[in-house]
């Protein structure tokens, strides 16, 4: 039986502040620009309550864009120069963290991500530890937009998949509704009121949003489709012809998780050195250029064929599901205006026609 | 190794091998008694010193930086000095706009000979610094939290939706051209009727695509480079020519390979500020292009978008809407009050103290994913897939994602586009943060007018950039007096 | 890597004020160091064995020495770590000394300063790469621009030590200044005496080529393989055919011709040759005073040419000479003296330069010897000279010496007061500067022998009297009264800036020049002879004013260095050049642009334009490295990694 609670807007604060007190919560933050944006950022009190969808997505709380493996720091014996010691740190550093009020999209995410981090072969340290202090409160959506497609992929404005808490706005505020054990402890913990009466408006507001959607095509076959059309480089290149290779889509895609690994630092100075894991982009050529300078991935239409594909294509093979969870904010963000779902559904068609 | 704590300062020297680093020998060999928080960096040349050490070295902590070479007319290899001098200057003009003080970087020029005049250099100069304090450090600065919202200047031109633009003559030109061209580049609807997409017109079908107006935002410039050798056509907005100037100048494309087309822009939209305007939106119902304004009905809903209140700001300041030149130019270039009036991104900086724009710059780049969406979507950014931000060998920055490095970023691209600019404005276009870093590029470019000859890039293939000449006297360089 | 780091105390130089054990006990700390000492005196013999044996017994591969400037001992300790078996770039140098040691007080602070510069140049090393030198063919064959008595020095020199030789002369004929000078100091024996044999031995020399009445259009190349094109200026006579018998001379109708040979002091015909003992003796046409040639009829010389070696058609023509070595002799000119107003600025005909007087004195001269005054053609009774006009004057930005006019105006007022006992001269002088042998005696001889007045002062104005003679106005500081002289003919020592046309062959020749146009030697006392650009030597007044005996020597000094660089058949090139990464390169060509020396070429590699650096042409300024955007273009052994390890290991 899961925890429904209710609070008012004007409870918001309070609930944050209680949450706050032993969580960093990550809240959606606008940040002032002549292009406003809304990041996820530790929330403090007097700050507004902000429940936009994020610009970017909350995948930081798990997946730093940087984040240090381990500190090494080397010390020399000054009898014996040659003699380095090596002092290596490798404390995964987790806080307790609540994200509120990402969107249904941002916390299918997680689910994408938990996969390949944590139900794999071997399992990831660093992530597994702030996968397990992370609780995910996601707001639901309450129509659809112009460059979301989570309904095409598995997902939808009110999917709980990932969430530990559903928040649902109805006229006079927010119901919660507990989706894991997490999120009902994290509801119990609280002193929000009961919600239960409130619900039918809940089923109401989540169905509405559903109305709102424009009918999703039918992408089921993608995976095998998008396989079938891997050697032909026409196809690719017709999709890959506008982009420039930059970001925009994957630093911003909430289940990428491609990253790359770099030493900074001797370890010999008081900083000592770092091993870092920093996200990468399989859209930039450097994604796979190799040591002897050698790239197997020169062309970006391939750049682009191993981005749909593994999205769309590998990923669903290994684990089922799509890797993506159609947030679009790949589409918004491009500054050429890609659109994933044209490619995907032309992939879909192209090879269908093939048959 | 700290510096003695309290004691000393960070003070980075570049000295030439031959003139200064000679000079602070002589200082040597003479006993002239200095402080000591000078350490010097040999390098062969002045002309050796880019101006990217500099901003290095004052990011990650030196609290000043010195650069010494040899006299003008003297240099060990002729002109290093003069096109050092240039450089430098701009990097100094530059300085401030990051919030860094100027004061805290000097060049100058000395000979081998003038060992007095070092160490009286070394000694003001120390004293400068330390009458600075300690640098203040981008890590430790406390994010601007609010912005100034920015005032629209006035606009050049009456700005309009280009709806009655002669679009069915200029694709009669693409279709005659396009037998001889590889690919003609332009624009084409995007996924809604409010966004548009590069569209490569290869047959006369791909020519239907073509669209005009106010969503034209993109800057099809950037693609030319990667067509280098091969026939290609652009259609091109004023702006946009620009860019394919500066690359005719750099020889990355050639004028006979490239047929320009191109209309007259009346403007076109700031798709940031339609997205507010819009809001969330599921479907785009409609959109009709008045004369000056656009009507566009989202999910039932109607909203009018004067030209004038939601055009981008670079067509309020442009003063030539139409192509620099063409091939095939179509309609009048309308009249252009040329008026300077400085950018709104670069006034909110004007207006600001140093420790303001530290602060500024600190709460705005924090946000930076490092997805260089800037870089690529510039039309100058030639380097594409060897650009020195991800290299190792050179390996200016590393992959952390701290405020130096993001920041550090932004100025390689804007020191790397000194007298290349043409302000398209993609780089903060494409920034899916919204970070207003065109400011930055603004600042080199008025820097570049100030110092050469109200010299602006993108008008003409054939001039000599600035940055890769010198005066032997330079008009707008003045040698600064040490006290 | 291995790291040997030596602590020199450079006895107590360095550590007086240094802590050098505590720099060694520092230095320890860094990283790949794994070795260090402290010798007394590294550059000592014992000190540089013991650092041999170090990288022996250590299997060190890099070296850092803390000593002295590596401006003083780099070459030294890079020998050193050669003879051990490491390559010579392995090595860097921390200057303790005169950046440390000599000029700071504090000893903490030193101490700490130097661990500093140690721990740079140690980040520095671990980022070295191994250089060698590419070895090159030598073209074995010199060019001389400029044909005065310093180039014919030059070139006689090169030509008996076996040297084939250009000679480049701008003028009709080679002999410079010294051609036109009377006599010469401090013996006053006849200067066309002594010049015109080596005049001769110029023209009759198997090893030398003359190229008179050229100019240099074009250099390219670099040192052992230049290649320059000199442009043969039309003199409208076949030289091939002229016998230099003046017949043409004699008939040209065109009298009235400025003597640019004579200064101007008397007039010439249009076809003409500049003086009898010219080299070559043929003859040139002045284009702009030849009727043929500027009214299209006469043709007198072509009917009375004997040999029919008169061509009106003819044009420049362009020859190629490919050469090892350059050397510069371009001598001077006279500075524009009549920006003194005060002085008439040319409008009074008997106010003439001290250059003009050397050809009124002269038997060759217009005069025929006759010392007269210019206006009226009368025997001067009094002479006024007057010093450093244009010289040691920062009124007007010149405020370097000339060097020989206090020697030559005495001379002049010796030879006037011989050729006219009766007359007096005056000298107004600044300081008299006699340094050379014999000199001083000379102008004693002048005042005590000669009765030649000198006046310490500054003349402040001249001006007619309307009598026929000139009021010379000034002061005699040393009784510090004014004075006033009525003079019939006034000298002026009129100072002087390098030739005309000297920067744009700097440029050409990739060398430097100062605020006067003298060209840039390559070290004001240790390199006088060459320049910054390998192969390029100067030899005369085109470094700086000198007079006859400093010329000839400094041209055999430059025939010295051409020699000694052809004794080897193979050059080798300095490693510390830039590279170009071709993978990052894009073909923008900016390094082209900006590459002060041409040392960067565009090339074709696989359809894709790249640039590339020619190795033999690349001084190594590093300006490609900073220029170059994508860090395509790199320095050797100062590389952005190199110089960015340096930054990072002070800032951070």
């Amino acid at each position: 039986m899961s925890a429904i609670r209710f609070v008012t807007s004007e409870g918001l604060p309070t609930f944050l502040a209680r949450l706050s007190r032993n969580s960093r919560v990550l809240a959606p933050v606008v940040k002032d620009s002549p292009k406003p944006s809304v990041m996820f950022e530790p929330w403090r009190e007097s700050m507004p309550v902000i429940l936009k969808k994020a610009t970017v997505p909350p995948k930081d709380a798990v997946l730093p864009q940087c984040e240090s493996l381990f500190v090494y720091k080397k010390s020399k014996n000054a009898d014996n120069p040659e003699n380095v010691a090596l002092h290596l740190d490798d404390t995964a550093h987790a806080t307790p963290t609540v994200i509120f009020a990402c969107r249904p999209c941002d916390a299918r995410g997680f689910a994408v991500l938990d996969h390949p981090f944590l139900d794999g072969q071997f399992v990831d340290p660093y992530y597994k530890a702030r996968r397990e202090r992370l609780a995910v409160i996601t707001i639901t959506c309450s129509s659809g937009c112009n460059t979301c497609f989570c309904h095409w992929v598995g997902g939808g404005p009110t999917s709980p998949e990932g969430s530990d808490v559903l928040m649902t706005e109805i006229d006079d505020g927010f119901v919660l509704q507990s989706i894991t054990d997490v999120g009902q402890k994290l509801l119990d913990a609280t002193d929000l009121s009961d919600g239960k009466d409130a619900f039918p408006k809940v089923e109401a507001a989540r169905k509405a949003a559903w109305t709102s959607l424009v009918p999703a095509p039918d992408i089921k076959k993608a995976p095998q489709n998008i396989a079938a059309l891997f050697n032909r480089e026409s196809f690719w290149q017709k999709h890959a012809s506008s982009c420039l290779s930059c970001g925009a889509c994957t630093y911003f895609c909430p289940s990428c998780y491609c990253f790359n690994i770099t030493d900074e630092g001797d370890g010999f100075d008081k900083n000592g050195g770092r091993r870092l894991r920093s996200w990468d982009n399989c859209m930039s050529s450097l994604f796979t250029r190799e040591a002897s300078g050698h790239n197997p991935r020169t062309m970006k239409a391939i750049r682009m064929r191993n981005r749909i594909s593994h999205k769309f294509s590998a990923y669903p093979r290994n684990w089922g599901n799509f890797s993506c969870s159609g947030c679009g904010r790949c589409i918004g963000n491009c500054p050429v205006c890609l659109d994933i779902r044209d490619i995907v559904q032309d992939a879909v068609a192209v090879a269908d026609s093939d048959v | 190794m700290p510096v003695m704590e309290g004691k000393e300062l960070r003070i980075v020297g570049f000295l030439c091998n031959w003139c200064s680093y000679g000079s602070a020998d002589t200082a040597g060999v003479a006993r002239a008694w200095q402080p000591t928080d000078l350490r010097i960096i040999r390098v062969p040349c002045s002309g050796r010193v880019d101006p990217l050490f500099i901003v290095k070295s004052l990011l990650n902590g030196a609290d000043g930086v010195l650069v010494a070479g040899c006299h003008p007319r003297d240099c060990h290899y002729s002109a290093g000095n003069f096109y050092a001098r240039r450089r430098l200057e701009v990097l100094k003009r530059f300085l401030p706009v990051l919030g860094i003080n100027d004061a805290r970087f000097e060049y100058t020029w000395i000979s081998a000979s003038e060992g007095q005049r070092w160490q009286q250099m070394v000694t003001s100069f120390t004293n400068r610094i330390h009458a600075l304090g300690p640098a203040p450090r981008f890590e430790n600065a406390t994010p601007l939290p609010k912005v100034v919202g920015m005032a629209l200047p006035p606009s050049s031109r009456p700005l309009g939706t280009g709806k009655n633009a002669p679009l069915d003559d200029l694709k009669q030109g693409i279709k005659e051209k396009l037998p001889d061209l590889e690919c003609v580049i332009g624009w084409q609807r995007g996924y809604d009727g409010v966004h548009t997409a590069p569209l490569f017109m290869k047959i006369p079908e791909d020519v239907e695509k073509l669209v005009w107006g106010p969503f034209n935002v993109a800057n099809p410039a950037v693609y030319l480079p990667k067509f280098k050798g091969k026939k290609v056509g652009i259609v091109v907005k004023g702006c946009d020519s620009r860019s394919v100037v500066e690359l005719l100048q750099e020889h990355l494309v050639a004028r006979e390979d490239v047929t320009i087309f191109a209309l007259p822009c009346q403007g076109t939209l700031d798709m940031s500020r339609v997205k507010e305007k819009l809001g969330r939106y599921t479907v785009v119902d409609n959109v009709v292009c008045d004369e000056t304004e656009v009507i566009i009905t989202v999910d039932g809903k109607k909203h009018r978008l004067p030209m004038n209140d939601f055009a981008q700001v670079k067509c309020r300041l442009c003063t030539k809407p139409m192509a620099v030149f063409a091939d095939t130019p179509l309609g009048e270039s309308p009249e252009v009050e040329i008026a300077t009036h400085v950018p709104p991104e670069l006034a909110l900086l004007d207006a600001m103290n140093l420790d303001e724009r530290m602060a500024y710059w600190s709460g705005q780049i924090t946000r930076c994913l490092r997805c260089y969406a800037c870089r690529n979507a510039c039309p100058m950014c030639v380097c594409r897939d060897y650009c020195v931000s991800d290299s190792r060998d050179p390996r200016w920055m590393t992959q952390e994602a701290d405020v130096t490095q993001k920041l550090f970023f932004q100025a390689i691209h804007a020191l790397h586009l000194a007298g290349r600019c043409t302000g398209c404005g993609e780089c903060q276009r494409a920034c899916p943060v919204g970070i207003p870093i065109l400011a930055l590029r603004q600042q080199i470019a008025r820097t570049v007018e100030e110092l050469f000859d109200d010299y602006r890039a993108g008008f003409d293939p054939a001039a000599v950039p600035p940055l890769l000449s010198y005066e032997v006297e330079e008009k707008s360089i003045r040698e600064r007096e040490w006290k | 890597m291995r790291i040997g780091v030596f602590i020199c105390h450079c006895g107590s130089n360095i550590a007086g004020t240094v802590d050098c054990t505590k720099v060694a006990e520092i230095a320890k700390k860094f990283p790949d160091v794994v070795y260090t000492a402290e010798p007394m005196y590294t550059c000592a013999e014992p000190g540089q064995t013991a650092m041999e044996d170090a990288i022996h017994e250590y299997r060190l591969d890099g070296v850092v020495v803390a000593s002295c400037s590596p401006r003083m001992h780099e070459a030294t300790f890079r020998r050193t770590v050669e003879r051990a078996g490491l390559n010579r770039y392995m090595f860097e140098m921390a200057n303790i000394r005169e950046h440390v040691s000599w000029i700071g007080k504090e000893k903490d602070a030193n101490t700490n300063k130097a661990a500093e510069l140690v721990e740079i140049a140690v980040a520095k090393l671990r980022n070295n790469r191994p250089l060698t030198a590419k070895t090159f063919d030598v073209t074995k064959k010199v060019l001389i621009a400029g044909g005065g008595v310093a180039g014919i020095q030059s070139a006689l020199d090169c030509a008996d030590g076996g040297v084939p030789v250009i000679l480049v002369e701008r003028e009709s004929t080679i002999g410079g200044k010294m051609a036109k000078l009377d006599k010469t100091f401090p013996t006053v024996d006849c200067s066309a005496c002594i010049l015109g044999p080596k005049m001769v031995d110029v023209a009759q020399h198997p090893n030398i080529t003359l190229h008179a009445y050229s100019e240099i259009e074009d250099v390219s190349g670099y040192v052992g393989n230049f290649s320059v094109k000199i442009r043969k200026l039309a003199t409208y006579v076949d030289w091939e055919k002229c016998t230099g018998c003046g017949v043409c001379s004699e008939k040209c109708p065109s009298k009235k011709t400025p003597d640019a040979f004579n200064e101007f002091t008397g007039t010439t015909t249009a076809v003409s040759i500049s003086f009898p003992q010219a080299i070559p003796k043929k003859a040139v046409i002045n284009a702009r005073h030849c009727r043929q040639l500027t009214k299209g009829k006469c043709g007198v010389c072509a009917k009375f040419c004997p040999t029919g070696a008169i061509d009106y058609a003819m044009q420049d023509s362009i020859v190629t000479e490919e050469v090892g070595c350059i050397i510069a002799a371009t001598g001077y000119d006279l500075m524009d003296w009549t920006v003194y107003r005060e002085y008439g600025g040319g409008a009074y005909p008997d106010v003439i330069t001290s250059l003009q007087y050397e050809r009124l004195l002269s038997s060759s001269g217009p005069t025929g010897g006759h010392l007269i005054r210019p206006s009226d053609g009368g025997e001067p009774q009094n002479v006024v000279f007057v010093q450093c006009v244009g010289s040691r004057d920062k009124s007007i930005g010149r405020p370097q010496c000339s060097a020989f006019c206090c020697m030559y105006t005495a001379k002049q007022a010796v030879l006037t007061k011989e050729h006219l006992p009766e007359s007096q001269s005056y000298v107004f002088y600044m300081d008299i500067r006699a340094p050379g042998k014999m000199y001083d005696e000379f102008t004693r001889r002048a005042m005590e022998e000669y009765g030649v007045e000198y006046i310490r002062g500054r003349v402040s104005a001249i001006y007619p009297d309307g009598l026929g003679q000139y009021v010379v106005m000034g002061s005699d500081t040393l009784l510090g009264e004014p004075v006033e002289i009525k003079a019939d003919l006034v000298v002026l020592a009129v100072g002087i800036e390098a030739a005309r046309g000297t920067r744009a062959l700097a440029e050409k020749l990739r060398i430097s020049y100062d605020k006067s146009g003298f060209f840039m030697e390559s070290h004001v006392k240790l390199k006088p002879v060459e320049t910054n650009t390998a192969g390029v030597f100067l030899a005369g007044v085109c470094q700086g004013a000198k007079d006859i005996p400093a010329s000839v020597a400094q041209g055999s000094a430059a025939a010295a260095k051409v020699m000694a660089l052809f004794a080897r058949d193979k050059l080798e090139n300095n490693p510390q050049i830039a590279f170009v990464d071709l993978r990052r390169c894009v073909g923008c060509g900016k390094c082209i642009r900006c590459c002060p020396f041409g040392a960067i070429k565009e090339k074709d590699i696989r359809g894709e334009t790249k640039a590339q650096v020619i190795e033999t042409v690349c001084q190594g300024c590093g300006l490609c490295t900073s220029t170059c955007p994508q860090g395509a273009a790199q320095l050797s052994h100062a590389t952005d990694n190199q110089i960015l390890a340096e930054v990072n290991a002070l800032c951070r």
